[in-house]
């Protein structure tokens, strides 16, 4: 079931699986622009039309569609991330015909009515006060705010309701028409169709698309250098979330194509210290002190600068016994060598377990389209256990140094339990 | 260890349209195994008929607090010892509990298969649950309980829960309170542990690229030696009223920006299975996708709702309809109304064949895109063999395919009442 590459004469890149063993097929369809395309003043914009995309065509209305994708038991939807804009297909072969030409309509010409502008704005808007409910989501995205600042990662997807409140169709409109073209998209297909079929039936969907004669705007970022601060929301609530983020490399490569050493030392290490009941994190905090339930850690592989996080949930008189306690196994790492053993361990984990995540049609579709669509290419899929099979406890080390110096802290809970942990004002 | 042949499991008869099988040895000891040609991976699924149902009310949450310190080793396997085992060979294991049972799953390439069976089988049927552990795990529990007391979804379905069953295990949370698991002790959840993991209550899944001779060797040589059964204080599961009349309850939150309405029914047990199938596609008339009768009509043109869904839940005793809804405080009685309504009309008249198809196309797909994988298989089995047989499993397609408008009437009718339901209402405290 090896990946199969083809890119259509108006410029769409297409990536094709052909998996026999199920009746399903799975289109993932990746536009290269995500919020890291938004402007500051426009944030929330891609969520919005990925709310509004499948409400209208120009002959079919939001029920037209519906009643069309769910008839056929079919599902269809739309999403935006930080580093592109996600639009997916899942049938069962016999509708895949009709889906993707449904499909294809909605991706390259949706209606956008102003009636459903304005009904999933007023979702959209209620769906960002949600968000403080959840003391997980308000200590993240504290922490995001004060590791990216006026970058467009500091937000959630969402956006925040200074910004969505002023969006309009015409602002939908302009990021479709900037960046819903054949060459800046990536068609991601797994099912049982047989290659050449499937082939035909994205050309005949997508064929006659051209892409305009204007250049794709490069997008530039603010840059971004650590500043470490203490964030604190005060809450009654029965535990206090710890998060403590450090700045991490993107995936990217700064000249050449491959896996970057440093990426691959630090998804090694965030396997080690937070990946599963026998990571470094769960046995010392949780099995061995009973500090948490929750205990993790994760570095999202990212276009621009990552970051690497480690957190957990804890009774609010354990708030400064965490903070030390994730501090010193990050830091931990800093100093000292890994074992032999436990490198190998830590690989084989996390080798595994990537083998583990490409079992299902869709999963196989989002990991190959995705890479393609970061600029890493499918190639990437093969070359990254390779990389992590390399990583030394030389490699390990070193990379911990550079990254794990002072963290970012991010604190949600008691005020009591805030203050006598960190002593500073609390927001 | 005693070797045993495999002669000893033996095949039940079961359903032929079924691609998996089921075994039984004399002391019950139930293995439903299924080969997948191709697949590189193979899922160990342990299902026990020991979740928090099985508890009386003064040992509420030892089913959960057990399978955490399941995990904790035996005489052999040092704390720890297991999940390194299985994560360095590059598996996944965890476990969960609910009211119906427990389980414990192993995924790992198909060659690690023979030498990490032992393991799960060790820590399952020998747990040692030294006294030091259980003290600092129950800790962890509290930590778990904590984290579910921060949300207002698990509480408001805790009250849920509470207001809609009467005497049933069923009412009390599957994680117990600080106060229930206080008042046990490390004895009592070996005693636990001893009298209900023994093989009558026991189903192995495999399901992946393992071959059917080796699997049932392999499982009848690993699960010997059992623990003496010391029995254990049992819950006593009468059967529930129905509900009287309109139960309603408020929960005041104090950061809650949306309010949540929840209105609940209870539905048959798994000895109406048919019954339960045509509430599922009740709730998939209801709220399942934009063109649903809820979702159409209060999230996308009254716009009255955040989001509107409707959830089947099937249980051994009493299953659960729901319809919740995220919403603005001044339309929890319209939302209500408008819900019944529909409900009325499900009562009243047969659905449109066409609204009937869609909900029958989309549970359809729904099974067939939740199993593609060994692990949604061996849970699928597991889970229905612990309720009632492993081999119907694969039927639900065809049995959802023969419903006709008016069976789903006759259903409606049956278990959606209009004068009897429960309201649980989560509000902000200002």
């Amino acid at each position: 079931m090896s990946p199969h590459r083809v890119v259509l004469n108006n410029g769409i890149t297409v990536i094709m699986v052909e998996n026999p063993t199920a009746d399903i097929m799975t289109a993932r369809f990746f536009i290269k622009a995500g919020t890291r395309c938004e402007p500051p003043h426009l944030f929330g914009l891609s969520h919005l039309l990925a709310a509004v995309m499948t409400k209208g065509t120009g002959n079919l209305s939001s029920m037209d569609i519906a009643e069309r994708v769910e008839s056929v038991g079919a599902s269809v939807g739309a999403e935006t991330s930080n580093d592109y804009f996600l639009f997916s297909l899942k049938t069962v072969s016999v509708d895949f015909q009709d889906i993707l030409t449904l499909g294809a309509e909605l991706l390259r010409s949706p209606a956008l009515p102003e009636a459903e502008v304005e009904l999933e704005k007023r979702l959209t808007l209620q769906a960002i006060r949600s968000q403080k409910e959840q003391p997980f989501a308000i200590a993240f995205s504290q922490l995001r705010e004060a590791m990216y600042r006026d970058h467009p990662y500091a937000l959630s997807t969402l956006g925040v309701e200074s910004t969505v409140a002023g969006l309009t169709r015409l602002d939908l409109e302009k990021f479709h028409r900037t960046y819903f073209r054949p060459d800046n998209l990536v068609i991601s297909l797994v099912g049982c169709w047989p290659l050449d079929d499937a082939i035909a039936a994205l050309e005949a969907a997508f064929g006659d698309w051209q892409a305009p004669p204007l250049p794709i705007p490069k997008v530039d970022l603010p840059r971004l250098t650590p500043q470490p601060t203490v964030r604190k929301t005060s809450q009654d609530s029965q535990q206090s979330i710890v998060m403590l983020g450090y700045l991490a490399p993107s995936v990217l490569l700064k000249n050449g194509d491959g896996v970057p050493p440093e990426y691959a030392a630090l998804k090694l290490l965030n396997t080690y210290l937070g990946n599963g009941l026998s990571s470094r994190l769960f046995v010392e905090l949780r099995e061995k002190r009973g500090l948490a339930y929750d205990v993790s850690a994760f570095y999202p592989t990212r276009l621009d600068k990552s970051q690497f996080v480690v957190y957990m949930g804890t009774a609010p008189q354990n708030t400064a016994i965490a903070i030390e306690g994730l501090r010193v196994e990050v830091e931990r790492l800093t100093a000292l060598y890994l074992h032999n053993d436990e490198l190998q361990t830590a690989k084989n984990k996390l080798l595994g377990q990537y083998a583990l995540g490409k079992q299902t049609n869709s999963q196989i579709a989002q990991i190959l389209g995705w890479y393609e669509t970061l600029g890493l290419g499918v190639e990437f899929d093969e070359m990254f256990p390779e990389a992590i099979a390399q990583v030394t406890a030389e490699d390990a080390r070193r990379v911990a140094s550079r990254y794990f110096t002072d963290p970012y802290i991010s604190l949600v809970g008691p005020a009591a339990a805030l203050n006598s942990a960190i002593p500073s004002p609390v927001s | 260890m005693p070797q045993t042949s495999t002669s000893s499991i033996s095949r039940v008869v079961s359903d032929s349209h079924c691609p998996a099988r089921t075994f039984e040895r004399p002391d019950g000891l139930t293995v439903v195994h299924q080969y997948v040609p191709h697949s590189p991976v193979v899922v160990t699924d342990v299902w026990v008929n020991a979740g928090a149902s099985v508890e009386p009310d003064d040992w509420s949450g030892m089913a959960h607090f057990l399978e955490h310190a399941i995990f904790k080793g035996t005489d052999r396997l040092g704390p720890g010892y297991f999940d390194a085992a299985i994560e360095g060979c590059g598996g996944l294991t965890n476990a969960a509990t609910s009211y119906d049972y427990a389980h414990f799953f192993i995924t790992t390439a198909s060659p690690y298969f023979s030498e990490t069976l032992p393991l799960l089988s060790e820590l399952l049927l020998h747990a040692a649950i030294p006294e030091d552990e259980f003290f600092r795990e129950r800790e962890v529990v509290f930590e778990e309980i904590r984290q579910s007391q921060d949300s207002p979804d698990d509480l408001l379905f805790e009250a849920t829960l509470e207001t809609v069953y009467q005497n049933h295990p069923y009412r009390r949370p599957v994680l117990g309170t600080q106060q229930s698991l206080l008042g046990r002790s490390p004895a009592d959840l070996r005693q636990f542990h001893r009298s209900h993991y023994q093989p009558q209550n026991l189903t192995i899944a495999v399901v992946g690229g393992i071959s059917e001779l080796e699997a049932l060797d392999r499982i009848d040589d690993c699960f010997q030696n059992f623990f003496p059964n010391p029995g254990c204080p049992q819950a006593i599961i009468t059967p529930e009223p129905p509900i009287r009349g309109v139960r309603r309850r408020e929960l005041a939150f104090p950061r809650l920006e949306l309010a949540r309405l929840n209105l609940t029914w209870t539905g048959p047990g798994i000895d109406h299975l048919d019954d339960a199938y045509g509430l599922d596609l009740l709730s998939m008339i209801l709220a399942s996708g934009r063109s649903s009768r809820l979702v159409r009509e209060l999230r996308e043109q009254r716009q009255w709702v955040q989001g509107i869904t409707s959830y089947f839940s099937l249980q051994r005793d009493s299953s659960l309809f729901t319809i919740s809804a995220w919403l603005e405080p001044r339309f929890l009685d319209a939302v209500e109304q408008a819900s019944l309504h529909q409900i009325h009309r499900l009562r009243e008249t047969p659905v449109d064949p066409l609204e009937l198809a869609r909900a029958q196309r989309q549970l359809c797909n729904d099974y067939a895109f939740s199993t593609e994988t060994p692990a949604q298989l061996a849970g699928l089995y597991g889970y229905y063999q612990i309720l009632s047989r492993a081999d119907i499993a694969t039927r639900y397609p065809q049995r959802i395919q023969d419903f006709q408008p008016d069976n789903l009437r006759q259903i409606a009718r049956q278990y959606l009442s209009l004068q009897n339901y429960v309201v649980t209402i989560g509000v902000n405290e200002q």
